[in-house]
């Protein structure tokens, strides 16, 4: 695997009022790899992802995202951001949906292959306020990639979605990763975990470890993830 | 009923309301506001409109009633030429002009009088405290002539409006305006708001879009939908309700345009300082019934409080009012200086509130 980094992060803190949301967060993502941000909720993974994009700015240290520092609206051209609730418009189908964020990016040529991507294609006419909370999530992930982005951003994309669509979803990362698309997922399911290539854990805005699964299972002196990731939150905690 | 269930729900709702201080604020302020300016414009009023008095009298009579006038508290009068009275009354200086003709005095002692009274005419209202100064000047003309009572026969006539004119073709011109303002002004916070709520601003803001082109497509989404209702208002208005109209149909059209814009981004603007739909609704009284109550639709701006007639003066919906009535009442056409002035203050308006749109509208978010 190449050594350029999609994402660098450099000694970042940011916090909100009195409350220290990332406190020294460093950490290098890999061009073409799957990085998992693994935490409990309120960790500070959904602040780190947009600190990532652009829509919050550190107080401290830096943010490079495609060898720009963040923010800067000409990167977000190459970045694709799923948020944590599939923020879409009800009252539109789902091509529709698909169609607009593909125009506001340019990229108007790729509507079809991301539903295709999704399985949404079948159901494109589907009006958005119709569908169950994992198609939902299905248009959101089609909304996100359509402009076939260099880094993709995604904040906690399997929750509340079956385990079957679950399945679907890590195929479809994996199939993007393959094409050479960076891409950073943030969750708090640990069997998640080993579907990526290097996870960060966070907890209370600190990282607490990175590497591969395998290295966080030695790090953390188990052969279970979660008991891993709890005996390194011990550690940190202590 | 439990009583118990009851006094949950109840405690719960007022539980919310402890946190959202802005709703609560805006829940006492917005009355007090509102209450307020209706109390000062009806009761602190101390202008009296202007009125003109072209004595003409040969006699001693009319003399006797120009004094009245001028020392009436209805109106302030002055001393003009019957010839200036139609130049004063279109250039706004005047709302009214009195002439008391050459056989005035003779007219009296024959028993009947009969004063000319030129109204401007296209406000409702501006009459009133005219008609009164002019009957309380006559009482006191009854008392000089002795021997006989003296019948009063005022000659009404208006430079716009007029008799066949009533109160929903003075009012309709405004609300043509109005009603597209205010609809549009509604629903663009509220859809604004539902960007928010729904996360695809946030998605807006991580995309490459520029604030500017999200305020402007949005202008330009809304203008469409408002300019339909603008037709639709105006036929029903003309065609419907048969409200007078002295101008062009493109004008109006225009005017309503023109305020649609400014509806849409003023919409823009406050839904940035609300964050639910739920507070944004509350702007709805304290942004848009002052401008109603001053902007000129209900009360002559001329008859406010000096010190209300300057916010009148920066208001939007004063000059939108002002030109609908314009075109609608008194006839104008593009080449009106006052028409100009009103179109051009909105349309600036329009252009102030994109930029401020604009500025507010942050893509980082904290």
């Amino acid at each position: 695997m190449s050594e350029t980094y999609a994402v660098t992060v450099e000694d970042v803190s940011k916090s909100f009022g009195s409350f220290k949301a990332l406190n020294g967060v460093t950490l290098r993502v890999r061009q073409g790899e799957i990085y998992g941000l693994l935490g409990p909720n309120g960790a500070g993974k959904t602040t780190l992802i947009r600190l990532i994009c652009g829509l919050l700015e550190a107080h401290a240290g830096t943010v490079t995202v495609l060898g720009q520092r963040m923010p800067q609206v000409a990167v977000l051209r190459h970045i694709g951001y799923m948020t944590q609730q599939a923020a879409l418009y009800p009252a539109l189908s789902v091509e529709e949906n698909v169609r607009f964020f593909a125009a506001i990016n340019g990229a108007e040529d790729g509507v079809k292959q991301a539903l295709e991507l999704v399985q949404l294609y079948e159901r494109r006419g589907s009006v958005v306020a119709t569908l169950s909370g994992g198609l939902r999530q299905r248009c959101s992930l089609a909304c996100a990639l359509v402009h076939r982005p260099e880094l993709l951003l995604l904040d906690e994309p399997t929750v509340g979605i079956d385990p079957q669509l679950r399945v679907q979803f890590w195929d479809s990362f994996r199939r993007m990763a393959a094409a050479g698309t960076t891409m950073i997922v943030s969750s708090h399911v640990m069997d998640e975990a080993d579907r990526c290539q290097r996870l960060g854990l966070i907890q209370y805005g600190r990282l607490l470890a990175e590497g591969s699964p395998a290295d966080i299972r030695t790090q953390g002196g188990s052969q279970n993830l979660e008991e891993a990731f709890l005996a390194l939150a011990g550690r940190n905690e202590s | 009923m439990s009583g118990h269930r009851i006094v949950a729900i109840t405690r719960r709702l007022l539980q919310g309301f402890r946190r959202d201080r802005r709703t609560l604020a805006l829940l006492f302020v917005a009355p007090i506001v509102i209450l307020g300016l209706l109390g000062y414009i009806m009761r602190g009023s101390t202008s009296a409109p202007e009125v003109g008095v072209a004595n003409q009298d040969s006699g001693p009579l009319g003399a006797i009633v120009a004094d009245g006038l001028k020392s009436s508290s209805h109106i302030r009068a002055t001393d003009i030429n019957a010839a200036d009275g139609d130049a004063k009354l279109k250039d706004g200086s005047l709302v009214a002009y009195i002439v008391l003709p050459s056989d005035f005095s003779q007219q009296a002692q024959a028993g009947t009088v009969a004063p000319e009274v030129h109204l401007e005419g296209s406000q409702p209202g501006e009459d009133a405290p005219v008609i009164q100064a002019l009957q309380q000047s006559m009482i006191s003309l009854a008392s000089r002539v002795s021997g006989r009572s003296v019948t009063f026969q005022f000659q009404v006539k208006y430079l716009y409006g007029g008799q066949n004119y009533d109160t929903l073709d003075y009012f309709g011109a405004a609300f043509v305006g109005l009603v597209v303002f205010f609809l549009v002004f509604v629903i663009t916070i509220v859809s604004f708001l539902n960007e928010r709520s729904q996360g695809t601003l946030e998605r807006l803001m991580a995309s490459p879009l520029r604030r500017g082109e999200i305020v402007v497509g949005y202008m330009l989404g809304f203008t469409v939908l408002a300019l339909v209702q603008a037709v639709e208002v105006l036929v029903f208005a003309l065609a419907i309700l048969h409200i007078h109209n002295q101008g062009s149909v493109f004008l109006i059209f225009g005017m309503e345009a023109l305020m649609a814009i400014a509806a849409v981004n003023l919409g823009i603007f406050l839904s940035m300082f609300a964050r639910s739909e739920f507070q944004a609704v509350q702007f709805i009284p304290l942004v848009v019934v002052p401008q109603v109550l001053l902007s000129g639709i209900i009360f002559p701006v001329s008859t406010e409080p000096k010190g209300l007639q300057w916010l009148s003066d920066v208001l939007p919906l004063t000059y939108a009012v002002n030109g609908m009535r314009d075109i609608m009442v008194k006839g104008a056409d593009v080449t009106w200086p006052s028409l100009q002035l009103d179109a051009a203050v909105v349309a600036g308006f329009c252009i102030l509130l994109i930029a401020a749109g604009t500025a507010t509208l942050r893509r980082r978010l904290g």
